[in-house]
């Protein structure tokens, strides 16, 4: 078991969610798929500093989990606004402005 | 652990911390009544900042274990912020008023944000930089959606979060390969690292690294490809804000984007050079040829600030800090940033200024202005002419050191298709102008102007055309500023 | 035989990946997310970092994916009936990415990583605790980082209700 191996891992998965956030429509799945690209690095990061043998991946996992939980927060918020204001979640049908 | 100096160090971003939190107390207890006066404490909240960030002026350290340092570069764009921070509360109660009941709230997101500038401004290491630059984002996402009633706000900031978190993860994965390649978080590791090694490998990790940052930062400052956010966003969003984002995150962009790449990455600086380059040219070319199609003045000023940022990548690209010359290309970004700065908060604040009297945005509701509010069409004359860069305006000027940097590189056909650029950018700033001057509107009812916002655009306006006239004191501004890098190289 | 635990571990991870990004449901999507969160655990657990790995299924799969749950049942988005005008960017999409993926994963590797920088081996993570490693580095030298996210914590928590809050 080398690092190797975890951080090709982390890269297969980073670019499954990178298919995911462009093939999808719908917010939430692309959103889902955004967290599974953020997982990816956090499993690069840790590996890393398994092998480096410091603490700082960790931290910086660590941190990134707490942060990636008030990005999920504001991101729904913004999803729930989006869906009182009008009565669909598809991102192709949120054009009011001419993108 | 922190020491009496460092506090001393840090005390602006005390300040702003504190001040936002006071805010929501005091709004919480004063509720329904002066919300005027909430808007005062945030300003002196940021007053206060402005002040003890220039405290700090000329010390050059690097704090809590060297991911954060308080040189004069970081003190400079303190003060853009706390800058930008004060205009953009002074127009925005005015606008807000009728739109939504969190106006406490609002204000105290907006402080957080610009805290969120600070910190940005003086991270020297991975985490800070993402940390800060996430904690900008979140901000911004949630004042664009702030009109949760409005199509527009939400759709704006629904397509601003999806755009800001794909690339925020993307450059997260590029800092974790440079963490990986290097084995530390602070950018003078990381340097010593890729001076040391040269092998194939490497180097192709860490330009993936490179590209990757790049996009992450190039979304914060609207680059293309990353800028297809920025028109729907700024429509949508409410005009404060957009005036708030246009130079705001843009300006504190630029700075973590020259710490990065000088500071962490100078061993590729061939190849970044070349990537902004390209992205240089597309982003002035986009960003002004399809502004010449806009008929709605919040996308029009979206694309202007899109190629705005082509003019001052140029700068960025043609950086040369050797050699007593004044065209150091770094000289150039710091001024044409701090010309900017006034110019568009200008514009947008006229537009504010219009769209709470008539709430119209389209060129086409602006015809006959100079009949309605004279004050108000001259000064957009002088922040279009600023924008364009025709002097005597702070833009002029701004495009004059960037120019002149690219010139002292070699990099003619740059500078030249900048040159052409700005020249086709007085097309569409002028379609404005002719709207305003010279054809008759529907309406003829006078526009008034509430003090605040007549205030902040004569501050802008006198900058703006002082910047022309007597422009030594801003140039040893913006040279005192590159006093930076006395810590990490 | 960690090594196994690895590939098992790995692919589990991989097929619900695949099952978030190909599922028509959302909440069958949701369900897959639900496990790579802990077989990501899993892996963090092999690379000695125990703290980071309950860390992970607490916030990501016990707050996070609960959240996304709940918005989903509130929202109560149709199943996704696929794309319609947009059918030749799959394979496209597909095609560009799939190549940007084989070319990342040959050059890392390829790459020459440092090796051990540190001292933190695992046998002194097994015998001081992960915890107090995390903690200690987290109060001391990490201490502005760890501020500033309590910082963004609180205002997002302000933020998110000024948005999602009934009238």
């Amino acid at each position: 078991m080398t690092v190797h191996h975890f951080i090709i891992l982390s890269a297969i998965l980073f670019s499954i969610g990178a298919v995911g956030v462009l093939l999808r429509r719908n917010p939430l799945i692309m959103f889902m798929s955004i967290e599974l690209m953020l997982n990816a690095v956090n499993l690069a990061f840790v590996g890393f500093s398994r092998f480096l043998q410091l603490v700082d991946g960790q931290v910086f996992v660590f941190l990134i989990l707490t942060v990636a939980a008030a990005e999920v927060a504001v991101g729904l918020a913004i999803i729930v606004a989006i869906f009182r204001a009008r009565d669909s979640v598809d991102v192709d049908e949120v054009s009011d402005l001419k993108g | 652990m922190p020491d009496a100096t460092t506090l001393y160090l840090i005390l602006p971003e005390i300040t702003l911390a504190v001040f936002g939190m006071v805010i929501l107390a005091v709004d919480l207890i004063w509720r329904e009544r002066s919300r005027a006066a909430l808007a005062w404490l945030t300003v002196l909240g940021f007053v206060i900042a402005l002040a003890t960030a220039l405290l700090g002026w000329g010390w050059n350290m690097a704090l809590f274990a060297q991911m954060y340092v308080v040189d004069t570069f970081a003190i400079f764009f303190k003060l853009l912020a706390a800058i930008a921070g004060i205009l953009v509360t002074l127009v925005s109660l005015d606008y807000l008023r009728d739109r939504t009941p969190y106006r406490g709230e609002f204000l105290a997101l907006f402080t957080f944000a610009v805290l969120a500038m600070m910190m940005m401004a003086s991270s020297a290491s991975l985490l800070m930089i993402y940390l800060s630059i996430e904690f900008l984002s979140y901000m911004s996402y949630l004042l664009t959606g702030f009109l949760r009633e409005d199509k527009k706000s939400n759709e704006a900031a629904i397509k601003y979060f999806l755009y800001g978190a794909i690339t925020s993860a993307l450059m997260l994965y590029g800092l974790s390969l440079l963490y990986g390649i290097s084995g530390s978080l602070n950018f003078a590791d990381i340097t010593a690292t890729f001076a040391a090694r040269n092998d194939v490998p490497t180097r192709i990790v860490a330009l993936v690294s490179t590209a990757l940052v790049i996009a992450g930062l190039g979304f914060k400052i609207s680059l293309v490809p990353f800028h297809q956010w920025a028109p729907d966003t700024y429509e949508g969003a409410p005009t404060p804000v957009t005036a708030f984002l246009s130079v705001g995150p843009k300006a504190v962009g630029f700075a973590v984007l020259l710490r990065v790449l000088l500071t962490a990455l100078p061993a590729f600086k061939n190849e970044w050079i070349a990537l902004l380059t390209v992205i240089s040219v597309l982003t002035m070319t986009l960003g002004n040829l399809v502004a010449l199609r806009q008929k709605n003045v919040k996308r029009l000023l979206a694309y202007s600030s899109i190629a705005q940022a082509g003019y001052i990548l140029i700068g960025l690209v043609s950086v040369n800090l050797n050699g007593a010359s004044p065209f150091s290309g770094l000289n150039g970004v710091l001024i044409y940033l701090f010309a900017y700065l006034f110019t568009n908060l200008g514009a947008f604040t006229c537009v504010i200024a219009i769209e709470n009297a008539t709430g119209a945005v389209e060129i086409d509701d602006y015809k006959g202005l100079v009949k309605r509010a004279p004050f108000i069409a001259a000064l957009f004359v002088i922040f279009f002419l600023s924008l364009a860069g025709i002097p005597p305006t702070a833009g002029f000027i701004g495009k004059f050191f960037v120019f002149g940097a690219a010139l002292r590189e070699g990099f003619l056909v740059l500078a030249a298709i900048g040159v052409i650029n700005s020249v086709i950018s007085v097309f569409y700033y002028f379609s404005v102008v002719r709207a305003a001057f010279f054809e008759a509107g529907k309406d003829t009812a006078p526009i008034r102007l509430a003090p605040p916002i007549t205030f902040s655009l004569v501050v802008s306006a006198a900058l703006v055309l002082v910047m022309a006239v007597y422009p030594e004191p801003f140039f040893n501004l913006a040279a005192w500023s590159m006093g930076m890098f006395g810590v990490a190289k | 035989m960690e090594i196994i635990v690895f590939y098992l571990f790995a692919a589990i991870a991989v097929i619900a990946a695949l099952g978030v990004v190909g599922l028509r449901n959302p909440v069958y999507a949701a369900l897959c997310l639900a496990v790579v969160f802990v077989s990501f655990a899993g892996l963090y657990v092999l690379l000695s970092a125990p703290f980071i790995a309950v860390a992970q299924v607490m916030i990501y799969a016990g707050a996070i994916l609960i959240l996304f749950v709940f918005v989903i049942m509130l929202l109560s988005p149709p199943v996704d009936q696929g794309e319609g005008a947009l059918k030749w960017q799959k394979p496209l999409a597909l095609g560009f990415v799939g190549a940007l993926a084989v070319q990342l994963v040959l050059v890392l590797a390829l790459a020459v990583l440092p090796s051990a920088r540190g001292s933190l081996t695992p046998e002194v993570i097994a015998q001081r605790g992960d915890v107090q490693v995390v903690g200690a580095a987290l109060f001391s030298d990490y201490l502005l980082p760890f501020e500033m996210t309590s910082l963004l914590l609180l205002v997002a928590i302000v933020g998110v209700i000024v948005l999602a809050k009934k009238r």
